[in-house]
């Protein structure tokens, strides 16, 4: 895709001041394509995401009349609340009208009979801001160690980072979590322990975002470092990056100037599915700090066996998921673009 | 796609390789561990389900390490909480290898099929595997360690398969495969004879960090209380049983994070050394 929309680079360089500036609204239509593209390329992804959803929880055992039935329910009552929640039509007319329901933000019935939307509507807000930090957190992290480490090949620092990247991301959230609980809370008092949900259910305070956020960087920054450790030792190999060695450049120039617009592609792609992993461990550490996001909800629904709104929370997700990704594809596109 | 462009020469880092004695440090943590947590439930003091102190006493008397919520003892059923998290690790990891070499050799061979997998491996990454594992193992009546398992094969899949393409298409365009092919060998035979031999180091990487991955997947499902259910002994539900009483008895719940992040570690560094660093970065990446 990228091969195809990027620009004929020969006629653009050689063109004279005046002629590029007639070029430029050209060249905006071309990026409003391009992004066009891309987003439609993406969406249609999560369509069928929505799909192998509706299909995964049409085709499993068990329903949500079955989920929220109680014992000694007789098979009528069971028929009756089928009925009820419209489970006794037809699989394609439902799956329809649920497709066509989502634009209007309408994710369906939960097994206890609430809108998901409603449901959702106050956790997922803060599962985004939870993750968001994260992301912004583990980006600036892993760029700096990486480079860092790139810096200095194969010396103590690169190991170091080296190998404290590689121990940190195979630990589950939930680990980094208690140890983090442990001590920056119990035993020391400096953090609060839980967070306090305010009037507007948001936390109460940023200090309760602190350890969540931790907890989901560790190990995010551990994977990210390798990555982006990684893409700059390929970079560093290819002639031009030599070459501004040769040339006596400062390490950092040749890094920052010469190496790292290179790895951007390849680095881009890497955190952008590290966003999946994010929300996912989101999820799981705010189960722990009582975080009043998708996770205390989905709790919920994990003892009440609701599956309409866990498929609604993976709605949500992959729509977030797919707009990293959307990010990185143009950032991909502009960059392999630029250097064709 | 992206696997091929790293897959390339290894970057121009001094780096030496570590010698068979070196690797050997790096899997012994590992399978020291694995083999203590199989045979834990034959060192452990007390039995599992029956209290032995009161519920969440610090460590002393007959508890090396105190009682949980419901006074029994922590020490034992950490012994025991092992070896079903490793089994179920390993049985995804030895599932997911085997499924996606097998369709990423027939991928290769026939690019219909590898770009249904491409496509595969693009919709599954919209979807975080803690939650498309509470969708299924939710949706399964009873619930239990079987649903989790499975889901997270098939969750695993596509995306292993995208590494296992990615290391066989230089070899599918070969001489030797491309003879192989004009002779009119079938498909199974090119999978198995031709291109098999060839991603040893690959395949042997992949398990590896599946196994990384089955651990952690498997322990997230088990803390969510979505996997084991509560009279059996799991580390991470233990973490997730014993959390309300962190202040009591911190060690009911230290203790098996501890157990859990070690594995992880262990595991991984394992990993890392077990298979040659170019082929373990290729799979690494994405």
């Amino acid at each position: 895709m990228a091969a195809l929309s990027r620009p004929a680079p020969l006629p653009r360089r050689a063109a004279p001041l005046p002629r590029r500036a007639a070029a430029w609204p050209r060249r905006a239509a071309a990026l409003a394509v391009e992004v066009a593209g891309a987003a439609a390329r993406r969406a249609l992804l999560l369509v069928v995401l929505l799909a192998v959803v509706f299909a995964a929880v049409e085709a499993l055992p068990g329903d949500a009349a079955t989920a929220a039935a109680e014992r000694g329910e007789s098979a009528a009552d069971l028929a009756a609340r089928r009925h009820l929640l419209g489970l006794d039509r037809p699989l394609w007319e439902r799956f329809l009208e649920w497709m066509t329901a989502l634009p209007t933000g309408d994710l369906g019935t939960s097994a206890q009979g609430r809108q998901v939307t409603e449901l959702l509507a106050d956790p997922f807000p803060n599962t985004l801001l939870l993750g968001a930090s994260a992301f912004v957190l583990t980006v600036v992290l892993s760029l700096a160690l990486g480079c860092w480490a790139a810096a200095r090949p194969g010396r103590l620092t690169d190991r170091l980072i080296g190998h404290a990247a590689t121990a940190s991301f195979a630990v589950p959230e939930f680990v980094v979590s208690v140890l983090l609980l442990l001590v920056l809370s119990l035993w020391t008092g400096w953090l609060p322990a839980v967070t306090v949900t305010g009037a507007d259910g948001a936390p109460a305070s940023w200090a309760m975002l602190i350890m969540p956020v931790v907890a989901l960087v560790i190990p995010q920054t551990g994977w990210n470092t390798r990555i982006v450790r990684g893409a700059l030792a390929d970079q560093t190999a290819t002639p031009h990056v030599e070459a501004a060695v040769l040339d006596g450049l400062p390490t950092r120039q040749v890094l920052l100037r010469h190496a790292l617009p290179g790895a951007v592609p390849a680095i881009a792609t890497g955190i952008a599915t590290s966003t999946g992993m994010l929300l996912g461990g989101a999820v799981v550490v705010e189960t722990l700090f009582n975080y009043p996001g998708v996770g205390t909800v989905l709790a919920g629904a994990v003892a009440a066996r609701d599956t309409p709104l866990i498929a609604g929370v993976v709605i949500c997700a992959g729509a977030a998921i797919s707009l990293v990704l959307l990010a990185a594809d143009l950032l991909r596109a502009r960059v392999v673009g630029a250097r064709a | 796609m992206s696997a091929t462009a790293t897959a390339g020469p290894a970057a121009g880092r001094p780096r030496t390789r570590p010698g068979r004695a070196r690797a050997l440090c790096r899997v012994a943590p590992g399978a020291l561990l694995v083999l203590l947590a199989l045979g834990g439930p034959f060192l452990a003091p007390h039995t599992l389900d029956t209290p032995v102190t009161a519920p969440y006493a610090p460590p002393g008397g007959g508890a090396l390490l105190g009682g949980d919520q419901l006074g029994r003892d922590v020490l034992s059923r950490l012994l025991h909480g092992g070896t079903a998290l490793i089994a179920s690790a390993l049985l995804v990891a030895v599932a997911v290898t085997l499924l996606a070499t097998l369709l990423g050799c027939a991928a290769v061979l026939r690019p219909a099929l590898g770009r249904a997998v491409e496509r595969t491996a693009d919709v599954s990454i919209l979807l975080p595997s803690v939650l498309g594992i509470m969708l299924v193992a939710l949706a399964w009546p009873g619930g239990g360690r079987g649903p989790v398992v499975a889901a997270a094969v098939l969750l695993g899949v596509p995306y292993a398969v995208r590494i296992v393409a990615g290391a066989a298409a230089p070899l599918a365009s070969s001489g030797y495969v491309e003879a192989a092919v004009s002779r009119g060998e079938g498909l199974a035979y090119l999978a198995v004879r031709e291109l098999l031999p060839n991603l040893r180091a690959t395949v042997l990487a992949l398990f590896g960090l599946r196994f990384v991955e089955g651990v952690y997947v498997i322990s997230m499902a088990g803390f969510l209380q979505i996997g084991p259910q509560p009279p059996a002994a799991d580390w991470a539900l233990m973490v997730r049983e014993n959390a309300p009483g962190i202040l009591l008895n911190p060690w009911g719940v230290l203790a098996p994070s501890l157990a859990v992040a070690l594995l992880a570690i262990s595991v991984n560094l394992a990993a890392n050394s077990l298979a040659p660093q170019s082929v373990y970065k290729a799979v690494t990446f994405k």
